[in-house]
């Protein structure tokens, strides 16, 4: 939007006005002037999409301030503004920040020397492309890998999503480079795509702020919590420390670090003795009717009660008629009455017999072990506060806001298992005000289908979408009971089988360095009764990773790209650990981004990324705000710099070029697919007709709108326009899909109405939400049922747990390096710890820390807080390794280490999407020690003391 | 049969467009698109001819003949007595200024933001396959390219058998007369009446502005069914 009729206000040539007069005035005046409004928003990982209007003169941008235009659902529902935060509102100032990239850089020293000199783009080019082509025909395209990211809008990720699936390169993928797929939910429901939007958190009468911290990392929508408790709702903060959110709750409570499965299985266990439960609802959504065989451990199937059954029907005891089969095609029990308690005798197709009993009734003998007095000391809560959560759980409509935190423990999953058991006996989801609350992506369909399209345009897109149609009506003729949710799961696994992502444990254990440290037996969980090797290679063996094990071990990395990811600021395992065992194999790192992270500094090649308020662009759609949002060129970008779409376009021919100067026209890829480089630039572009981002913008959202998840007609100049606009579909794809709500223009979504309203099944294996996981790894880990584990022991026997969690200042390090938000904090990387520890280890506030264990180690400066538990430390994400001594950030003392049961395929369920099920390292509960160093506490003026 | 014929916009997309189709409402919406982007074309003996002898309202008429709602198809104010000369000088005086050629006929002349019209009807037409001519120099916004692709939606519509595309080009044209032609095609009419012309113009425009509002009505009614 350009508000041309906006007169432009020129700063006050008037003489001193009161206390802000002359020359100071005209000063402040002249930092609010603009002729041009324009819409924007951030792009960032927080992935809010909040609309700002963007004020500039010339090629400036003055400021920005909150949009605050979005309508109301409803009088009853609080409405959506003002949306934004304190990062939204610094942004334009990092337009022109000290660590802003501005021209491609070549590296001229060593890597990490911070040597570079400044080329032309097409010097950059043509020596990236140079290598690109060597690797590829020295050890094939999947010797080229780039980094997925989700950091920068769909616009900076897409481009070279798209050059390297043109190229047949490997990108690896986002969740297990990040792992903010919430593991357990995936187990349980089949998806991970189970959050509402956040509107839907007024609807609760109990918010249990559970792994999140929403007043630093929700700022835009904490209001809803606010608003709730107003309407008469009770809050509560579940969490190891006494952070900013828990300031604003009814009642916290002291989980003790990596015990939260211990806690909620309690309350479970409350629930069942005080007969709380709604046993009605977990009949009904759950497995836990289902019945199991005591000689084996396994579900009862089909299979096993008569020849030629299925391996896929499950059975229920009905009261009266004894083992039945459960609905495949609905979760309503139609008049069955399956008995939740109780077991029999059933014979078996063989003519032998073998007593059942069903999953209920192990639960209830497992959650014996969890009476609150005996879990209480597990988890450091009280066993009188276990009971009365317990009972506010089980008698009011309740939401767990998870945020990303779980997943990140090395037995989140069991956490979040547990937390969803919690839920279903007590009727806690697909009701306005319930569910567990992580993320979900969905809505921008024709995103998805650009990739898929040969050309532009609206016949284009019906001639893939009817092939769509095609595929899925093929499946159902296999499948005939299998929900759209299931058939578009299976569209994914077919696309993810022959496309370029990859789950990166795959290439971290060949070629980055650690298989070693996941075999570490010592930093691994103790019930594993084989060597991470000997389950990895039993995983590879069966083929459970078929078609994403890549690149294989004999395939070296060669070429390395990040897009905004920065892996050495991120990865768990560490900057050390990345600089001495992946990047000595890589011939070039070359990093595309607007700023000198961490990663740019060890580069080879730097490229200048232009920012947001300099290019088009739009964030993911996620359904927290169901909102797509606009960020439009304010101003031209600065230096050198470019959009991703002009970069990767102009790679792309760069490397036919190359191609053809060394007579390299095609090649075969991993998969002996024919690749051809003539026509890569081409192929890019589609023949010419997306030649910049903002044709492709508007294909995607007139694409969008075609499927119905836009309103119709919706277009780039409409977007533009309004700002922001509501989605009204969640899209045909199984991420859309995996909502299992309808969308209403005046109501909040809440994800699961479907399941509950309609009976639709989950896409698990027995088709309910599934606690139960009959697959032999899980039995032998006892894991086959939810229950607690202690985190293992990852870095070694230390004395304490180091946690994490975003910051209230940056999303991840993106803002950094931004005067400004630096200003509202101390500016540094913080070890925060409690009083107790501190004062026992001498240690006092402002003084440097030494945080070490058998990994590695960092050093910092201590903050001293009583609001920390003992045992506890914590330093928050974000700080750049070069905002620590000697570049050594928090990441060194975190192995990175991944469950190994998750390396589980083909079970069900438990089958890799992208961005989906796979192993994810884990970075929570990492064990240290911490210690003073020298006495450098900083004085007033800087100096130590 | 019903054959289209474009003369403000080309196709680009290697489509696999049939030259004709069966006659329906569809194409009778098509067709009466197609007369209105002759009409308001260059004036040459062909154009002068058929208003000299009525031919206008002949073909305006046998256009609308299986058109799903009702229109003014009378012969009234679609002929002409002046000569040749005098009919092309009125049609100049009518629709152009001295600085800028069938000015009146622009959407831009009449947008809040004109500089953004051109990127926005080309963007529809690039996502239809569609580019303005490249041999003529008649701009994107010009009425007569606007009503080509009314014309060419319709067509489309009415040739397609697959369901999804029919919706496709349905919801295309209650957004294009939404958000263009229909935005301004009244406001022609009242542009070109404070000149005073003479006829067949002012009816034409008046025509026009009638149709295209009776059509949008249609399109709408007919999406929400």
């Amino acid at each position: 939007m350009t508000t041309s009729s906006r007169e432009h206000r020129a700063p006050s040539s008037d003489g001193p006005t009161g206390l802000l007069g002359g020359e100071s005035a005209n000063s402040y005046r002249a930092r609010w002037c603009w002729d041009k409004v324009t819409w924007g928003t951030h792009c960032l990982n927080c992935l809010a999409t909040c609309p700002y209007r963007v004020f500039s003169l010339g090629n400036e941008v003055a400021f920005e301030e909150q949009g605050g235009t979005i309508d109301p659902l409803s009088a009853e529902i609080p409405d959506m503004n003002p949306l934004g935060c304190q990062k939204g509102g610094a942004w334009s100032l990092q337009l022109k920040s000290e660590d802003r990239v501005l021209h491609p850089l070549r590296r001229v020293g060593e890597r990490g020397e911070g040597r570079f000199e400044q080329v032309s783009w097409e010097e950059a080019l043509k020596e990236i492309a140079g290598a690109v082509v060597d690797a590829i025909d020295e050890d094939g395209p999947e010797s080229v890998v780039f980094e997925e990211s989700v950091e920068g809008g769909l616009l900076a990720q897409a481009p070279f999503l798209r050059l390297a699936a043109l190229l047949g390169a490997v990108t690896l993928d986002a969740n297990g480079l990040v792992n903010d797929f919430p593991t357990g939910q995936h187990i349980t429901f089949g998806k991970f795509s189970c959050a509402s939007t956040v509107d839907d958190t007024f609807c609760s009468d109990l918010i249990l702020l559970w792994h999140s911290n929403p007043a630093y990392t929700s700022i835009p929508y904490h209001h809803f919590i606010s608003e709730a408790r107003y309407r008469g709702s009770s809050v509560v903060t579940i969490a190891p420390d006494y952070n900013a959110s828990a300031v604003g709750s009814d009642l916290f409570v002291p989980v003790r670090p990596g015990t939260d499965a211990a806690l909620a299985l309690s309350m479970c266990h409350v629930i069942l003795a005080e007969e709380l439960a709604d046993l009605d609802f977990a009949s009904s959504q759950t497995d836990l009717p289902l019945l199991v065989r005591t000689d084996t451990g396994r579900f009862l199937r089909e299979r096993d009660v008569s020849r030629g059954g299925s391996e896929e029907v499950f059975f229920v005891w009905d009261a009266s008629r004894g083992p039945v089969a459960a609905s495949r095609d609905s979760l309503h029990l139609d008049g069955l009455g399956p008995s939740l308690r109780g077991s029999g005798t059933v014979e078996l197709a063989d003519g032998t017999s073998t007593s059942v009993t069903t999953v209920f009734a192990l639960m209830e003998s497992r959650l014996e072990g969890y009476q609150p007095e005996l879990a209480g000391q597990t988890c450091g809560v009280a066993a009188s506060t276990i009971r009365t959560l317990a009972r506010m759980v089980a008698s009011r409509r309740c939401k767990i806001l998870e945020g990303f935190n779980a997943p990140k423990y090395y037995h989140g999953d069991l956490m979040e298992r547990s937390m969803c058991l919690l839920l279903a006996l007590t009727g806690n989801w697909g009701r306005p005000g319930t569910g567990i609350q992580g993320l979900a992506l969905a809505g921008l369909d024709g995103y998805l289908l650009f990739s898929m399209k040969t050309k532009g345009g609206a016949e284009e897109s019906a001639r893939v979408l009817d092939g769509i149609d095609q595929a899925v009506a093929s499946m159902r003729e296999r499948d005939p009971d299998a929900t759209d949710e299931m058939l578009g799961n299976q569209l994914l696994a077919l696309a993810a089988s022959s496309g370029t992502s990859a789950p990166p444990v795959f290439f971290n254990y060949h070629h980055a360095g650690y298989r070693e440290t996941w075999n570490r037996s010592d930093w691994s969980d103790p019930s594993m009764e084989h060597s991470f090797d000997t389950y990895f290679s039993e995983a590879i063996r069966r083929g459970w990773w078929g078609g994403v094990a890549r690149p294989a071990a004999s395939t070296p990395p060669r070429v390395l790209f990040s897009v905004g990811t920065n892996p050495l600021r991120r990865s768990r395992g560490g900057r050390t650990k990345m600089l001495d065992d992946l990047w000595p194999k890589l011939d070039k790192v070359i990093v595309v981004d607007f700023r000198m992270s961490a990663t740019a500094l060890h580069a080879d090649l730097v490229l200048p990324a232009a920012m947001q308020y300099e290019r088009v662009n739009v964030q993911y759609p996620i359904t927290h705000t169901l909102r797509l949002s606009f960020s439009d060129a304010a101003t031209p970008p600065r230096g050198d710099s470019r959009t991703e779409w002009q970069i990767f376009s102009a790679l792309a021919r760069a490397i036919s070029e190359e191609g053809a100067r060394r007579g390299i026209s095609e090649y075969a890829d991993a998969r002996r697919q024919t690749r051809r480089l003539g026509s890569l630039a081409e192929n890019f572009t589609l023949g010419g007709s997306f030649e910049d981002e903002e044709a492709v913008l508007d294909e995607w959202i007139r694409d969008s709108a075609g499927v119905g998840t836009l309103p119709a007609g919706t277009s780039v100049d409409t977007i533009r326009r309004d700002g922001s606009i509501r989605f009204t579909g969640l899209g045909i794809f199984a991420t859309g899909l995996s909502l299992a709500a309808d969308v209403s223009p005046s109501e909040v979504m809440t994800a699961f109405r479907w399941h509950v309203e309609k009976g639709i099944p989950f896409p698990t294996l027995t088709r309910r939400a599934q606690f139960y996981v009959d697959h032999p790894w899980f039995i032998e880990a006892d894991e086959h049922l939810p229950r607690h584990k202690e985190p293992p022991q990852m870095g070694g026997d230390r004395a304490f747990a180091l946690t994490s969690g975003h910051s209230r200042w940056t999303v991840h390090s993106i803002s950094m390096g931004n005067r400004q938000l630096l200003g509202t904090h101390r500016g540094r990387p913080l070890v925060v710890m409690s009083d107790p520890d501190a004062s026992r280890l001498g240690i006092i506030d402002g003084q440097e820390v030494l945080v070490s264990n058998d990994h590695g180690s960092f050093s910092a400066m201590a903050r001293v807080t009583p609001r920390v538990r003992p045992g506890q430390l914590i330093v928050y994400n974000g700080f750049e390794p070069h905002m620590f001594k000697d570049w050594k950030g928090a990441n060194e003392v975190e192995p990175g280490m991944v469950k190994w049961l998750h390396l589980v395929g083909r079970y069900g369920h438990l089958r890799y999407l992208p961005f989906g099920w796979q192993p994810v390292p884990a970075d929570r509960a990492v064990f240290v020690d911490v210690e003073p160093c020298e006495m450098t506490a900083t004085g007033k003026d800087g100096g130590a003391v | 049969m019903f054959t289209y014929s474009l003369s403000g916009l080309e196709i680009t997309a290697s489509a696999d467009v049939p030259a004709e189709v069966e006659e329906s409402e569809t194409t009778a919406r098509s067709a009466v698109y197609q007369v209105l982007a002759s009409f308001f074309g260059p004036v040459d003996t062909e154009h002068y001819d058929r208003a000299s002898r009525g031919g206008w309202a002949e073909e305006i008429e046998k256009a609308a003949t299986l058109l799903p709602y009702a229109i003014d198809t009378g012969p009234e104010g679609l002929s002409t007595e002046m000569t040749l000369e005098e009919y092309a000088a009125e049609r100049a005086r009518v629709f152009s200024d001295p600085s800028e050629e069938d000015h009146l006929l622009r959407e831009a002349t009449y947008a809040s933001e004109p500089d953004a019209v051109i990127p926005q009807v080309t963007r529809e037409y690039d996502y239809f396959g569609l580019s303005t001519s490249t041999s003529g120099s008649r701009p994107p916004d010009h009425l007569v390219t606007e009503c080509d692709f009314m014309q060419y939606l319709c067509f489309r519509e009415a040739a397609t058998s697959s369901d999804r595309l029919r919706a496709s080009y349905r919801r295309a044209q209650r957004e294009f007369l939404d958000r263009h032609l229909g935005t301004w095609a009244s406001l022609v009419a009242v542009s070109v009446s404070q000149r005073s012309p003479k006829d067949p113009f002012m009816t034409g425009v008046e025509r026009l502005a009638s149709f295209v509002r009776a059509d949008l009505a249609y399109v709408t009614n007919l999406l929400a069914a």
